[in-house]
């Protein structure tokens, strides 16, 4: 078919569900409205009361709290804070990134398992565990390689103090260089081998290739990775505040915080809210704009794989670097967590007595922290299920219906993306406080914050499976006399779900070492892992942080291993590539 | 087994600026066990139309009747699944995570038929399609062709008054078409259900069709039998779509009853039937297909003549282009035993009975 009115047969295609004759009332949209009404509930109204909290004051409407905010010494530090923060470990990510991307896309460098690996986990650890490890490591007085340094080496200078701004940076970014790496391989890896091929066979050497043609295709891709990789090192609080409120280094997000301390300003805290989501969404609009000029790349072609780059010994500098990163970020702060939690009393000889009493305390005799891992255990567990649901649902009205401002109900799932944690919570603190029901330091608030926060994950999720289901699909149960539900239960669902699964973990995940909406939205009885972690290890334990961070670790392992076993199998291959006829 | 008719159909895509009518003012009887084929290029309005049949579009103005039955009418749509019809798609939409047999039964278990009579059922049809022996199979274990035969299956199985068919062939391959093509006549004749079959290849539709509807631009062009919609196309459009034509700019020299003679620049005279109300003096376009030009040695005996500018031998044909001293170029096919050179000055004599007259 020769497209002269491609319009037409386009826009014929998406199943539109038809209306109903008469006025019965179909199952599909008391479902769609539902859906409708729980986004609406979870992110449009929170977000509406952030706003008018930051407006309203003792003299009514009035823009006194942003005067205070964007005038205040204490709100501009650490609005400088955050900025550097962000800037530093942008940078660093970008460093990191980029390396590792080349070397696992494009070389011949040993040990490319390792490299993916490592990338991996970093992203999956939680920092403020990684946080909590460097600190055992590098705090000034009582950190291990420091107390090393200085009374056993005899090298006072070779000490290093965590609680810096270059100790935050570094942490920070041992969290998000994956960011950089993910976007900058994945482009690296689509760039088309013609592209290059086609420069190479008219005279242009590998150096001249690289600099003029690969380049620019993936750099879009490498700078919106490092947005990404800013956005979410300002956002992250548990490292902030475990690292850089001893250092005297308070961001937003620990700003935001001590302002609930009693007498909470909810006033300022909504205003110092929105000013985050300001740089915030600006960062995420510069991402977007770049990674939209890559979609070149994506749409490559049929050639293949670029070639490797053979780099003769270098490869083993390359590799190197890589083992060094894997090092730091991996295997220093697990082996120091791993280390901590076995032992009697942390120290230069802790490994004198090992021993699994800390394993015990906080599985066995200590109530908070049976009630936290419980309460997260459930909440995610719920969370992802119903981000998941949700999320299809709003996946399949944005693709397969023609409701007027369903487009609408797209973008109004993603702004949870421009909103931090902590400001989720200022949000949903604002909106429920003005609310009849009392859901403040309920299990429920925190099951509503972690929907909301990562309803923009789960829809995703689903709207790309959606798409690999050609509505041709649904239509033929359709014309063969299936109603709406059973089209849903017989074929959409089942061919979806591997992607639900996805979807379901990757809202499982962060749910489980959630701490940047939680500290807000916690109460003794609905505390949650990771506020646990972080009051113990306030109040100065140390072991029995580092065995629940590892009960935090196992559960997430866990997670992974069981949704790959049932989200995979023999339907995601058979579904594989499926919507066009092979 | 059922007739349509359409009344009046439009759809418009978009709003404002943007707006796309699809589909205009379309009027369309089809006959009980009849097999119409909606004909045209890509965006002409066949699939349009044919998702308005099956309800999954609801029009803009416009009523469509399955016999009596109101199915569709501006805001008032009866939904697919209630329309009893079966529809087999371009991509066959046969599920993936079903294997054939749950693929075919599935419409027979929404009708809640007895599992032993479902059964029967499953295997005459997969029978009737050649597909007996491959039940448990997996739709990602099947060629192409097998894949559409599941999707025909599983439309048949229920035993639909009207089967919808969009671009069914057009992802196999030309020998597999060619076969699938006549499979689908002698199904088609075999169980008399009215088959409404979409399509842009006009070979598939001279081939398959009772009638053909020819649509161009969101309207019906003609709508006839195959040999109506060849050799009598109602414009140039339909002429030119149809298949290979030339088209001689000409003026109107003498017009009587239904007939007339047209002269083409350089001379070329010819007696033809001509449109009601042409005149003297009007300026016309005679369509002539390739196939009712002859050519001959030049006789010299006052018939038009044209030199050779090109051969190509196509195996079962041999095509010649032919240019008139006008320098106006026919493509003319011959018996691939008739040769001539290029350079070649030829005598040429045209069908006039076979060709067709447009007003520009």
């Amino acid at each position: 078919m020769t497209a002269s009115t491609p319009i037409a047969e386009a826009s014929a295609r998406p199943g539109v569900a038809p209306a109903a004759p008469g006025h019965r009332v179909r199952l599909e949209h008391v479902v769609m409205g539902a859906a409708i009404a729980a986004l609406v509930i979870l992110v449009v109204l929170p977000i509406a009361a952030l706003l008018l909290g930051s407006l309203v004051g003792d003299r009514g409407l009035s823009l006194d709290h942003f005067g205070e905010v964007l005038t205040g010494r204490l709100y501009l530090t650490a609005l400088k804070n955050s900025l550097v923060l962000g800037a530093w470990t942008g940078l660093f990510s970008l460093l990191v990134g980029i390396v590792l991307a080349f070397a696992v896309s494009r070389t011949d460098v040993p040990g490319k398992r390792l490299l993916e690996i490592t990338a991996s986990l970093s992203y999956l650890s939680p920092p403020f565990l990684t946080a909590i490890a460097f600190v055992y490591l590098f705090s000034p007085n009582a950190g291990l390689i420091n107390v090393f340094m200085r009374d056993v080496a005899g090298l006072p200078w070779a000490t290093f103090d965590i609680f810096s701004m270059t100790g935050l940076v570094l942490v920070t970014a041992l969290h998000t260089f994956p960011y950089v790496y993910l976007l900058a391989s994945s482009a690296l890896q689509s760039v088309d081998a013609s592209y290059e091929e086609a420069a190479q066979i008219l005279g242009a050497s590998k150096l001249r290739t690289a600099i003029s043609i690969t380049a620019p295709l993936v750099a879009p891709a490498i700078l919106s990775g490092t947005l990404l990789a800013f956005v979410n090192a300002i956002a992250l609080f548990g490292s902030q505040a475990i690292i850089g409120l001893p250092g005297r280094v308070v961001t937003l997000p620990t700003r935001i915080y001590a302002l609930f301390d009693y007498p909470p300003e909810y006033g300022l805290a909504s205003a110092l809210s929105l000013v985050f989501v300001v740089i915030t969404v600006a960062a995420l609009y510069l991402q977007r704009a770049f990674l939209s000029r890559r979609s070149f790349v994506t749409l490559a072609g049929k050639g293949g794989r670029p070639q490797l780059m053979p780099l003769g010994p270098w490869r083993w500098a390359l590799f190197a670097f890589g083992v060094g990163v894997f090092l730091v970020a991996i295997v220093a702060p697990y082996a120091t967590l791993i280390a901590v939690s076995i032992s009697k009393s942390w120290g230069l000889d802790f490994w004198k007595g090992l021993t699994l009493a800390h394993y015990k305390f906080i599985l066995f005799d200590y109530n908070v922290t049976q009630r936290a891992i419980l309460n997260s255990l459930m909440l995610a567990t719920v969370a992802a299920t119903l981000a998941v649901l949700l999320g299809a649902v709003i996946g399949w009205i944005d693709l397969r219906t023609l409701i007027p401002g369903r487009k609408l109900l797209d973008y109004a799932s993603l702004i949870p993306l421009g909103l931090p944690g902590i400001v989720m919570a200022v949000a949903l603190i604002q909106f429920w406080l003005r609310m009849p029901i009392a859901l403040y330091g309920t299990l429920a608030i925190l099951l509503l914050a972690y929907v909301g926060r990562y309803i923009p994950l789960s829809v995703r999720a689903a709207n790309a499976s959606l798409r690999q289901v050609d509505p041709s699909l649904e239509e033929s149960a359709q014309i063969l006399g299936a109603s709406w539900a059973t089209t849903m239960r017989e074929i959409t669902l089942p061919l979806i779900r591997p992607g639900l699964f996805a979807g379901w973990l990757l809202v499982f995940v962060p749910v489980i070492q959630e701490l940047s909406a939680s500290i807000l939205l916690f109460s003794s009885g609905s505390i949650t892992l990771a506020v646990a972690v972080f009051n113990l290890y306030e109040t100065g334990y140390v072991e029995p942080v580092a065995a629940l961070a590892m009960i935090n670790m196992a559960i997430i392992g866990l997670a992974i291993f069981v949704a790959n076993k049932l989200g995979g199998g023999g339907i995601a291959q058979r579904t594989t590539g499926y919507g066009a006829p092979a | 087994m059922a007739g349509i008719t359409i009344k009046g159909l439009s759809k418009r895509f978009g709003a404002g600026e943007t707006a796309f009518a699809a589909l205009t003012d379309l009027d369309l009887v089809i006959e009980n066990n009849q097999f119409v084929t909606l004909l045209g290029p890509s965006g002409c309005g066949k699939t349009t139309t044919l998702r308005l049949i099956a309800g999954y579009l609801s029009p803009d103005a416009g009523t469509i009747h399955a016999d009596d039955r109101l199915l569709s009418a501006p805001g008032s749509v009866v939904p697919p699944e209630a329309r009893g019809m079966g529809m087999v798609f371009q991509n066959y939409a046969v599920w993936p995570h079903k294997t054939v047999y749950e693929n075919v039964v599935f419409g027979l278990r929404l009708r809640k038929v007895p599992a032993a009579e479902a059964r029967r059922k499953v295997e005459e049809t997969l029978a009737l399609v050649n597909l007996t022996g491959l039940e448990s199979r997996f739709p990602n274990e099947l060629s192409g062709g097998q894949q559409q035969r599941v999707a025909l299956a599983r439309s048949l199985v229920v035993e639909p008054g009207i089967l919808l068919l969009d671009e069914p062939l057009s992802n196999l391959d030309a020998k597999l078409r060619e076969r699938m093509r006549s499979e689908l006549k002698q199904l088609q004749r075999r169980t008399g259900i009215t088959f409404v079959y979409v399509t842009h290849d006009q070979a598939e539709a001279l081939a398959l069709s009772d009638r053909i509807a020819v649509m161009h631009g969101g309207r019906l062009q003609q709508y006839g039998t195959p040999v109506e919609v060849y050799s009598r196309p109602a414009n140039r459009l339909v002429a030119d779509f149809m298949g290979l034509v030339n088209l001689i700019p000409a003026r109107v020299v003498a017009a009587h009853n239904g007939g007339g003679l047209v002269e083409a620049e350089g001379g070329l005279r010819l007696a033809l039937p001509l449109p009601d109300g042409a005149a003297p003096g009007d300026a016309v376009e005679v369509a002539v297909r390739p196939e009712n030009i002859r050519l001959r040695a030049a006789s010299g005996d006052g018939a038009p003549c044209a030199r050779i500018t090109d051969r190509t031998f196509l195996g079962n044909i041999s095509e010649y282009y032919a240019t008139l001293p006008s320098g106006q170029v026919l493509r003319v096919q011959t018996h691939p035993l008739q040769q001539f050179a290029p350079g070649e000055t030829v005598t040429i004599d045209i069908d006039a009975a076979q060709c067709s007259v447009f007003r520009p």
